[in-house]
């Protein structure tokens, strides 16, 4: 067990060194910040003392270790921008994100499963193949077109719910309704081949062969079973707690996490884009460890593996 | 081999019928896609106006079924600009960037996985770090970031888009790859001196092409989706080209006044992914091996 959680932690570790190289590597290639920030026709003196303001006229691998060591100080750099702290500015808008995320992700886990492991159970029969219709009409759906059409509906045509915007809770029941199809359908989908699998194994047949009750083959054997493969996609929902809504908090003018990086990216504004890079991996990294660990306290045949099994 | 061992034993199963024809959801897809494809392909011939062609008389105009008139089907928008000339334009970009994607990220993921099955140690090892690190990002996220370092031009965006899930062929083809040259049919063309180009290129990949195509399949739609959002967010396909994404972002700002501009794009979006799908899932269960 300690051997698996060793190399899980290594791992993670070296996901978030080769992020952290990623950053420094894309913002170098893209050409002089100075340049780009001042734009064309600054005076050369005012471009040269923002250089040394920003450290951009030392060697580059040392500016690749000032950027490293700031980074793990908690130093990500002020934005190009207004000159805050880029750590603060996202930050702040992290309680908007979660505030439609968290409620998001208890519908797609509530909705998703239940409507996955049904589907299994009653496989070919009517039940399933609706589901499986709406699943994967939910799945092709692009979440700013659900948004939009929900917004025509609810909002434009019959007047019940504001189109955008943060001012009361009102506000946050389409953007949430939006994200929540969408996970629920993913969600629903892969349960439910999870849960074909592992209904279609040589012990499932013992169990109900021995006269075990269904139901009690169902709890007891199939659904523990299914969940292994479940844990992952839902710790990528968790891990994309704060990265998942670009789009839906783009549909909504929801100042969220998501909408900062849209306005970042569009004014290249590259402090603060790292830093949601950066803060993006780790949570994500950070799931996924969560996520290993799970598996090795729900299938025990991972515990003394070192390595992956199939890869 | 059943060919030659039939004989000899009692045939117990049923003569092979005629394949049935695929599921009505399957058929309708092929026929939609089918049209897309003609439309892209022909999108200079049937395309009534030009795209940035303007008719400031009729501005705003209704579809037909909204009290439109067949001067412009589709309607037009704030610009007079015809829809359906817009829309047919647009399937042939968004469709061009994810066929154009889908297969730079097939050719970079089956390339590295049969590099990392041939080399073993070091190179398996970075080639396996880097699918961890593509793997433990949300795709969304890398592609803004990129975007925002290095502004956007198209050939850029294509590329970028070619990223996504090539870490998905790199682990089949690798996968699949050692498991190959486990097998007799990759060892006896090596024994008989063939170069690797050739064991990889000749005799591997043609045995693993059914499961890197269905793949394709489930990695097409994801695409159009990803094309579709960043254009939609005013970070992919820039004016005055058109894609289908960035028309349903110009249409959001007639949401009220001009719905048809948005809703036209959008159900080719949703049409579009959706038969790609069900044809994606219907190819998996009849070539994937595994799940039979």
């Amino acid at each position: 067990m300690m051997r698996f959680l060793a190399s899980r932690l290594l791992r993670a570790a070296i996901t978030i060194i080769m992020v952290v190289t990623f950053a420094f590597v894309v913002l170098r290639l893209s050409g002089d910040p100075a340049q780009i920030i001042m734009g064309a026709d600054a005076p050369p003196e005012a471009v040269d003392a923002f250089r040394t303001a920003w450290g951009l006229d030392q060697p580059v691998w040392l500016q690749y270790f000032h950027y490293f060591g700031a980074i793990f100080q908690g130093d990500l750099g002020r934005s190009m921008r207004d000159g805050r702290d880029a750590i603060v500015l996202v930050t702040e808008r992290i309680p908007a994100t979660l505030a439609l995320t968290i409620p998001a992700l208890i519908i797609k886990l509530g909705l998703g499963i239940p409507a996955g492991i049904t589907a299994a159970l009653h496989r070919n029969s009517f039940i399933d193949r609706a589901v499986m219709l709406l699943a994967v009409a939910g799945f092709t759906v692009p979440s700013f077109v659900l948004g939009l059409l929900l917004v025509l509906v609810f909002a434009v045509q019959l007047g019940w719910l504001p189109s955008g915007g943060q001012e009361s809770w009102r506000h946050a029941i389409l953007p949430i309704i939006t994200m929540g199809v969408g996970g629920a359908a993913v969600l629903a989908r892969f349960t439910r081949s999870a849960m074909l699998e592992v209904l279609g194994q040589p012990y499932i047949r013992t169990a109900s062969a021995k006269g075990v009750p269904w139901h009690a083959v169902v709890w007891g054997h199939a659904l523990p079973n299914a969940a292994i493969p479940t844990v992952t996609i839902v710790g990528f929902m968790v891990g994309s707690l704060i990265a998942g809504a670009v789009v839906v908090e783009s549909v909504f003018s929801w100042p969220g996490v998501g909408r900062l990086l849209v306005v970042a990216v569009a004014n290249r504004d590259l402090a603060v884009v790292q830093c949601i890079l950066l803060l993006v991996a780790a949570t994500m990294v950070t799931a996924n460890l969560v996520v290993d660990l799970l598996y090795g306290l729900l299938d025990p045949r991972l515990r003394n593996q070192p390595k992956r099994a199939a890869a | 081999m059943s060919d030659i061992t039939a004989p000899l034993t009692l045939s117990t199963t049923a003569p092979r019928k005629a394949r049935p024809l695929p599921p009505p959801m399957v058929i309708f897809g092929l026929l939609w896609l089918s049209l897309m494809l003609a439309t892209a392909l022909l999108a200079d011939v049937i395309s009534p106006y030009a795209y940035t062609a303007l008719d400031l008389r009729n501005r705003l105009s209704p579809p037909i079924g909204m009290g439109g008139t067949w001067l412009h089907p589709l309607g037009t928008d704030e610009l007079g600009r015809d829809v359906l000339a817009r829309l047919i334009y647009s399937i042939r970009m968004s469709l061009l960037i994810a066929f154009g994607a889908t297969l730079i990220g097939a050719v970079i993921g089956t390339t590295l996985g049969f590099l990392a099955a041939h080399f073993r140690g070091f190179v398996e090892q970075v080639v396996l770090a880097l699918v961890d690190f593509s793997a433990s990002l949300p795709f969304l996220i890398l592609a803004l970031s990129v975007l925002a370092f290095f502004g956007n031009s198209m050939v850029l965006f294509i590329c970028l888009l070619g990223f996504h899930a090539w870490e998905r062929y790199a682990r089949i083809a690798r996968g699949l790859a050692i498991s190959a040259s486990g097998q007799g049919y990759a060892a006896a063309v090596r024994q008989l001196g063939a170069s690797p180009w050739r064991i990889y290129g000749r005799h591997v990949l043609p045995n693993i092409a059914s499961t890197l195509i269905v793949s394709m399949t489930l990695a097409f739609p994801e695409i159009i989706l990803l094309e579709s959002g960043l254009s939609f967010l005013g970070l992919g396909v820039q004016p005055p080209a058109t894609s289908l994404g960035s028309m349903v972002g110009y249409g959001r700002e007639y949401l009220t006044r001009a719905p048809w501009i948005l809703l036209a794009p959008a159900f080719t979006i949703i049409l579009t992914t959706l038969s790609v799908s069900l044809l994606g899932d219907w190819l998996r269960d009849r070539l994937d091996p595994t799940l039979r």
